[in-house]
């Protein structure tokens, strides 16, 4: 028993280190030749080998992957031909000013070359140090890479270091790749016409993975090596009910609504971080529940939890003031809707029938919880009665409040019908 | 330092400073070097050159140095196909050129080295004209000694800076010939001027290097004073200042421009002014004094290339090479769009180059097949077998129409249309909320109206709607993509929404499915 549950702390150990450690993810993108990472890995191994200027842009949303494949490419590269590569990185966010971006490549060109850097070296001496040493490399067979972070950001203000760098690109004696990572699709719209001219027009797309792709993806990251880490048996048992849980419908369903708000990598593999973690030790296994209760957690609602927590009475409240809503009332106080309380009370005859003090204490708790708030900005010149309120809840979310309550009186939903 | 043509020499040539390399085999620093085996590979191709005509199984076996080659089938190509080129040569036939080896890797690169942008040929076709009055207008000023300014304009990818280096060079020489002193060149960007006044500094710099730099006067002030006295030697050269991309000097109160103009108008000045820019007004629109003064500088302008002289000059690009790459129809093809959509230069040679990558992948993949292929069978049949695939192969190992035909469709492409295709379902819908709600004439809406919007859409087709706070998040999503763009407000829900995208493109990307179908009608 206990070595049992050790094993599936191990194996949960390892799940998580996998899940955090983006090279395990993207290393069976390195098998087909279809995939992003071959094809730029192509690219600049073979502007390498070649010995000739190349420009590329990797563009798609936040999370998908690009640095996290270029680094696993610039690895590749650095132990294949350690000596014939430099790299550059650049961040849009840090280095956007010329003067501040010269300064940080002539810096790192020092660094990688054990050349003295010095502090005061102006713009112009920076720039001029850059194109010498992007000759030099030239001839020594070296190939510089610049790596471009946040790439729509160097497009501000007048493009000077982008037009250096793709124009010192244009001579022969200098062997560079420049390398853009942006998240904004029309980066290369950004640039001026002289300088988008001189960037060569190839474009790495990153999309969401195919349904192939995250089953092979879910498999690689979830299944337990059946090396002598974990014993044999425990091993092929969790791999086996694993894959059952993939057949199943239901998971298929619980993927397809997490997928169908986000769809990027980054976000999948935080979702199954937190279904791992949600396994229970105790019976060793993945199961689908941990699947479900991680799509609880992550797509929470707080203004239906919220709705959860109130009183019948609130209840009613908020129901009045929906339907003052859907009345074209657009501004109301807490004495309309006591109106349209005492109205809905008289049509229905509901049992539910407090009394104005009461309705007061509920409706400072609504307040408080920010459920419905003062839709006007003085201060507390008038009493709470008067001033003019409105809902911070959208019908829908309300609607669905109602539905989970636990013992929502059938009045109610009937009353948010109409 | 290699040089362009080393590369392009028939492989004859090379056989001859083979020996060096067999000498010099770890040292390649010659040549660019090449990962690869390449001196190997030359080594087979020399031996070769000796046995002609043995059959390939025996040439195989009688070269020492198969093995290190890599596959037996790469070097039998090789062997095979030097075989045809020598042939090709021997009969001195150049109009029927043989067929390359995708597989090999220098022809590739010599083949992407002459399509390359920082490659300079060695004669400027289709710029004829342009050249030719430049030169006429340099010629003229040196004659009579007299200064003048000129400005030349087009669009990017024209050929500008490429003809004004031809130029340079062409009246130097004239002036040497027809025994006129040859003047000082000072060829410079402006780009890389901190200061746009710097540019004085520049001219003097390289008008008298020998003389100090006096500090009470400024740079300008001292050329203007040059300039407006008489020059003692007679024999004082002339200058020529070609100021690439000269609208970095335009400033609010445009002195600098003025002022570099107007130093060629001084009475003694003796600077030929050339400034090299985009926009084809910019003498009209910045430099008004200078017509009152009745001195506007001539204007050449570089008119985008037609179809006809892109191909032209893709030929005459391609002609350096002893074989044939491209299919004619493919270059004619790239040549008509580009020139459709820019007349760029740059473009339409990135465009060929990209195709000539996926001519490559193929044969990288037909071969990792045939290879496998091959090991299944026994290594007896090997070499009988491979023969007739070899000559198969050969056949059509050039750059198709189909192959320009996705490498123009990649390059002029937008990802938009892809990339709403595969964003998840909820921001696809909050996508055609907007467009719908654009539909009625309105250019931007709030988020909280945009929130409506979707949730009636979602209700109509019965898909529970996401709350506000992850609203609020794809929208921001969208944002980054360039998608939409947000406008700054203290609460979230007031925030203005205008739509980047063209509503005809979501339209196109979103017709596969039935449900946005309907809902954007």
């Amino acid at each position: 028993m206990g070595k049992e549950k050790n094993q599936a702390g191990k194996a949960l150990n390892l799940l998580r280190s996998r899940l955090c450690d983006p090279n395990f993810i993207f290393k069976p993108l390195s098998d087909s030749p279809e995939t992003n990472y071959s094809k730029l890995k192509f690219i600049i191994s073979s502007s390498i080998k070649e010995a000739c200027n190349n420009s590329i842009l990797l563009l798609g949303p936040r999370g998908s992957g690009k640095v996290s494949v270029l680094e696993l490419v610039l690895g590749d590269l650095l132990q294949e031909h350690l000596d014939q590569i430099s790299v550059i990185r650049l961040n849009g966010l840090l280095h956007s000013d010329d003067n501040c971006a010269f300064k940080e490549i002539a810096r790192q060109l020092c660094v990688e070359h054990q050349l003295l850097f010095s502090k005061m070296a102006s713009f112009d001496d920076n720039s001029q140090f850059m194109i010498a040493m992007l000759q030099e490399c030239g001839l020594a067979h070296k190939t510089i890479i610049f790596v471009l972070d946040e790439f729509d950001l160097f497009a501000q203000g007048k493009q000077r270091l982008l037009y250096s760098l793709l124009d010192a690109m244009q001579s022969v004696t200098s062997q560079a790749v420049v390398i853009g990572v942006s998240c904004r699709l029309d980066a290369d719209q950004l640039l001026e016409k002289r300088v988008r001219s001189r960037f060569s027009h190839r474009k790495l797309l990153f999309l969401p993975p195919s349904k192939e792709d995250l089953e092979r993806l879910l498999e690689h990251v979830l299944s337990l090596p059946l090396d002598s880490t974990f014993s044999h048996g425990y091993a092929l048992d969790f791999n086996e009910k694993f894959k059952s849980i993939l057949r199943d419908k239901r998971f298929e369903e619980v993927i397809d609504t997490y997928l169908n708000s986000s769809s990027t990598v980054s976000q999948l593999l935080r979702f199954l971080f937190c279904a791992v973690s949600f396994m229970d030790v105790e019976s060793e296994f993945l199961s689908l529940e941990n699947f479900k209760t991680a799509l609880l957690t992550i797509q929470r609602q707080p203004k239906l939890e919220c709705v959860k927590d109130c009183s019948i009475l609130e209840l009613y409240l908020l129901v009045c003031m929906k339907r003052l809503e859907v009345k074209e009332q657009n501004s109301y106080n807490f004495n309309s809707v006591m109106k349209e309380y005492k109205s809905v009370h008289d049509t229905f005859q509901t049992c539910d029938y407090y009394s104005r003090n009461v309705c007061l204490r509920a409706f400072e708790h609504l307040l408080q919880r920010e459920l419905i708030c003062f839709s006007d900005n003085r201060g507390t010149g008038q009493s709470l009665e008067f001033r003019p309120v409105k809902l911070l809840i959208s019908p829908v979310e309300l609607y669905q409040g109602l539905k989970s309550y636990r013992s929502c009186p059938a009045i109610l939903l009937k009353l948010m019908d109409r | 330092m290699p040089s362009v043509c080393g590369r392009n020499s028939s492989p004859f040539d090379r056989s001859d400073n083979v020996d060096d390399v067999n000498r010099s085999d770890g040292d390649s620093t010659s040549q660019k070097r090449r990962l690869g085996g390449d001196p190997v590979a030359m080594e087979v191709r020399q031996i070769s050159t000796q046995i002609k005509w043995k059959s390939p199984r025996r040439c195989v076996n009688s070269s020492p140095k198969t093995s290190a080659i890599g596959t037996e089938k790469d070097s039998m190509e090789g062997i095979v196909n030097l075989q045809k080129s020598q042939k090709t040569i021997l009969t001195n036939d150049l109009t029927a050129k043989p067929n390359w080896n995708p597989i090999d890797t220098e022809q590739v690169s010599a083949v992407k080295e002459a399509l390359h942008v920082s490659t300079a040929p060695s004669t400027v076709v289709c710029r004829e004209d342009e050249q030719r009055r430049v030169l006429e207008f340099c010629k003229v000023c040196i004659e009579e000694e007299k200064a003048g300014s000129l400005y030349v304009c087009g669009c990017p990818g024209t050929g500008k800076s490429l003809s004004m280096e031809k130029v340079k060079q062409q009246v130097v020489d004239w002036a040497k010939e027809a025994g006129f002193h040859p003047p000082y060149v000072l060829s410079l960007n402006c780009t890389s001027l901190t200061n746009t006044s710097e540019i004085f500094s520049k001219i003097i710099g390289e008008n008298q290097p020998k003389k100090k730099l006096n500090g009470s006067t400024s740079p300008l002030q001292q050329l203007q004073k040059l300039c407006s006295q008489q020059q003692q030697s007679s024999c004082s050269k002339m200058m020529l200042i070609i100021a690439d991309e000269l609208d970095y000097l335009i400033t609010k109160d445009r002195a600098v421009i003025h002022d570099l103009f107007l130093l060629t108008t001084l009475p003694f000045s003796r600077f030929v002014l050339i400034g090299v820019a985009n926009a084809i007004d910019l003498a009209d629109r910045f430099l008004p004094r200078l017509q009152s003064l009745n001195c506007k500088p001539m204007v050449v302008t570089f008119r985008a290339y037609s179809k006809d002289q892109i191909l032209r000059i893709l030929q005459e690009r391609l002609t350096v090479l002893p074989y044939i790459v491209f299919q004619p129809l493919a270059l004619e093809l790239c040549a008509r769009k580009v020139a459709a959509a820019s007349g760029d230069m740059r473009k339409a040679l990135s465009v060929c180059r990209s195709a000539l990558e996926m001519l490559e992948a193929e044969f990288r993949e037909s071969t990792g097949n045939m290879n496998s292929i091959s090991q299944e069978k026994g290594s007896l049949d090997k070499q009988t077998a491979t023969g007739p695939e070899i000559l198969e192969v050969q056949g059509n190992n050039v750059v198709r129409v189909d192959h320009m035909a996705v490498a123009l469709s990649k390059t002029f492409k937008s990802p938009i249309v892809e990339t709403i295709q595969s964003l998840p379902k909820h921001q696809q819908i909050i996508l055609c909320s907007a467009v719908k709600f654009f539909r009625g004439g309105k250019k931007d809406t709030t988020v909280g109206e945009l929130n409506k919007s979707y949730i009636d859409i979602c209700k109509s087709v019965l898909i529970p709607p996401v709350g506000t706070l992850e609203f609020l998040g794809m929208c921001r999503v969208l944002n980054d993509q360039g998608l939409f763009k947000l406008g700054q407000s203290r609460e979230e829900k007031f925030k203005r929404v205008t739509l980047k995208v063209d509503e005809s493109d979501i339209t196109f990307a979103l017709q596969g499915i039935r449900f946005f179908r309907a809902c954007l009608q």
